[in-house]
């Protein structure tokens, strides 16, 4: 198998200029504790999504922890976690080497490769998510529902791959002026795949909660700043903090950013908290009220995903980057935190306001534990994940050229 | 064209869920809670005791709405959910790709995951089996103790469904929604 992939490394290598052809470099790195403990974790998980997928298909949705009442649970949240990450370091990426800010372009090809990672890893969720992923590709294709937010979700995503795909291998190959236009399409196609991923829940009419413009334009605001953490996380592991002066310009600029991003994202929380809760609808405002009083929300969301780095970036006026790679894991729980909110409380209402039974208790909010299997897949993503930007980090120039 | 709908003097109700072994039966609906395409809506007592009022205690027996403006049609990204012959909501078992979406956009609770296929069934008001060996009843209809349900055509004046409808006043669950639901509640 080693040679296969050597012969197909080295095929690969008369286009794209590569770092190592040779498999058994990647099993060599600098063995600092850090880098073993990351070595570590990352096998663990990578077992543990084997035995969750082989409960999968063992047993199918009953290896999940979803019922009738609450049928997407932590296998969504997971995707759109992933595809969120991709569209953010997409866009931040574009704003580098599309649009020719050039204090940010240093990160664009490291971007990208974050994004076509995180795009396969949410596409390896989903898979173990759909019931039938082949018959998708079949009656997506011969059998189209055309107002299904799922369905045009479908093909703007593989568009999407394509183009990046596309923008990537020319990035490689330093031709820029190809990786621009390619840029283009893929940012373009990549805000309308993930604002219509958004629009999978604003659509649901049957969910006060979630109907509504609210989605569609807070997953592109929650994308970049899911793309800024991931600069932060990709470059402060690469430099163990130490910095050089270029990539600290870099950095600072990027939290600057970041620091508008959250401002906003915190005036969008607290208006979409406020219309929620106002005049009382009796669907929207009690799941509101209950969203409000959660741990999840108040820990995940505000505190780590918003509040804490904001403070880092406002406190320090975005100088602190290496605080701010701390920050920015915290970050990352946060937004995991979002997502899984998100899928959660869209259906935390239930849609059956009466008993079924003479005994039992009126309907009270919807619950969901993801069960052992969802988290080992979950878990095992994030391991898939680090694995392909580490495979694509040693033996690819990730670094943008210093033209 | 035929339009069916359901209308329910649902004050009749005895909560006997003679219709939901009935349809059980008929339509081969797997057994176990969560399996249901229709069921019965028990409504709490009004009134603290020992003013409570027993004319509170009604039973809803509700099941698909077969919604003219159906969300769960739109959503679908196969077009496995689709309007069938009179109007009737269907799943197509072979097109179906289990994405659940169908299950989150209804408004009704009224879908739930068959496990031999692995794909979203609901009420079908029977048109895959009474229907088609030429009955006129749904499963539940016939099985009614106390003939809570009419099943029958909404566009022809003569059918006893438009006749009761016409001269009873009656509701339709969650309207605001604009779904149009075709399963009428007597008052
Ligand atoms: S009640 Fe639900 S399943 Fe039935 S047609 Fe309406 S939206 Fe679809
Ligand atoms: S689960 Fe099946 S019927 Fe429901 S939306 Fe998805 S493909 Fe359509």
């Amino acid at each position: 198998m080693f040679v296969l992939a050597e012969k197909i490394m080295k095929q690969v290598e008369r286009f794209i200029p590569m770092r190592h052809t040779d498999i058994r470099e990647l099993f060599k790195f600098e063995k600092t504790p850090l880098n073993i403990l990351v070595a570590f974790t990352t096998f663990v998980f990578l077992i543990l999504f084997v035995i969750g997928a082989t409960n999968y298909f063992i047993y199918g949705h009953h290896a999940y922890g979803v019922t009738r009442e609450h049928p997407w649970g932590l296998m969504i949240a997971m995707y759109i976690f992933f595809v969120v990450s991709s569209t953010g370091l997409c866009i931040m990426s574009a704003i580098g080497h599309v649009f020719e800010v050039k204090v940010l372009e240093p990160f664009a090809k490291r971007a990208i490769h974050g994004a076509l990672v995180t795009l396969l890893s949410g596409f390896v969720v989903i898979f173990l998510e759909i019931g039938h992923p082949f018959r998708m590709m079949i009656y997506n294709t011969i059998s189209p529902g055309l107002t299904s937010a799922i369905w045009g979700m479908g093909v703007l995503y593989s568009l999407y791959l394509i183009f990046i795909v596309i923008e990537f291998f020319f990035l490689l190959r330093h031709d820029h002026k190809w990786a621009k236009r390619f840029g283009i399409f893929g940012l373009v196609v990549g805000v309308a795949a993930h604002s219509n991923l958004g629009a999978v829940f604003g659509f649901l009419v049957a969910r006060p909660v979630a109907n509504g413009i609210y989605y569609p334009l807070y997953f592109i605001l929650s994308a970049m700043v899911t793309g800024c953490y991931l600069i932060f996380l990709m470059y402060g592991f690469k430099y163990k903090l130490e910095f050089p002066t270029e990539m600290q310009k870099t950095l600072v600029a990027t939290a600057k950013i970041l620091g508008l991003l959250l401002a906003i994202l915190l005036f969008f929380e607290i208006w979409r908290m406020l219309t929620a809760i106002y005049g009382g609808m009796e669907d929207r405002a009690v799941t509101a009220l209950h969203i409000l009083k959660s741990a999840p929300f108040l820990v995940g969301e505000i505190l780590l995903g918003i509040v804490i780095p904001f403070l880092v970036i406002l406190l320090s006026n975005g100088k602190a980057i290496k605080t701010m790679v701390f920050a920015s894991l915290g970050g990352m729980v946060g937004i995991f935190f979002m997502r899984y909110d998100l899928v959660h409380d869209t259906q935390l209402y239930p849609m059956q306001t009466l008993k079924l039974t003479e005994y039992q208790l009126p309907p009270s909010f919807i619950e969901y534990t993801p069960s052992m299997n969802e988290i080992f897949i979950a878990l095992g993503a994030v391991g898939i994940a680090i694995t392909l930007y580490y495979i694509g980090d040693k033996i690819l120039y990730l670094e943008t050229d210093p033209d | 064209m035929a339009r069916y709908g359901m209308a329910l003097d649902y004050k009749n109700c005895i909560n006997c869920k003679a219709c939901e072994v009935a349809c059980k039966e008929e339509n081969g609906v797997q057994l176990g809670a969560d399996k249901h395409r229709i069921w019965v809506g028990v409504k709490d007592v009004e009134g603290l005791w020992p003013n409570i009022s027993i004319a509170s205690s009604t039973f809803e027996p509700s099941q698909c709405q077969q919604c003219e403006n159906a969300p769960c049609q739109e959503v679908c990204p196969t077009q496995a959910t689709h309007y069938a012959k009179g109007g009737i909501v269907m799943v197509d078992a072979d097109k179906c790709i289990l994405c659940s979406y169908c299950m989150e956009a209804c408004p009704y609770d009224a879908r739930y995951v068959k496990e031999d296929t692995m794909t979203v069934d609901k009420c079908t008001f029977c048109s895959d089996t009474r229907l088609l060996r030429g009955e006129t009843t749904t499963a539940c209809q016939a099985t009614c103790p106390t003939k809570v349900r009419t099943f029958g055509d909404l566009d022809d004046p003569n059918s006893e469904i438009s006749q009761l409808l016409s001269h009873r006043q009656h509701f339709t669950l969650k309207t605001h929604l604009g779904t149009k639901p075709k399963l009428f509640y007597m008052i």
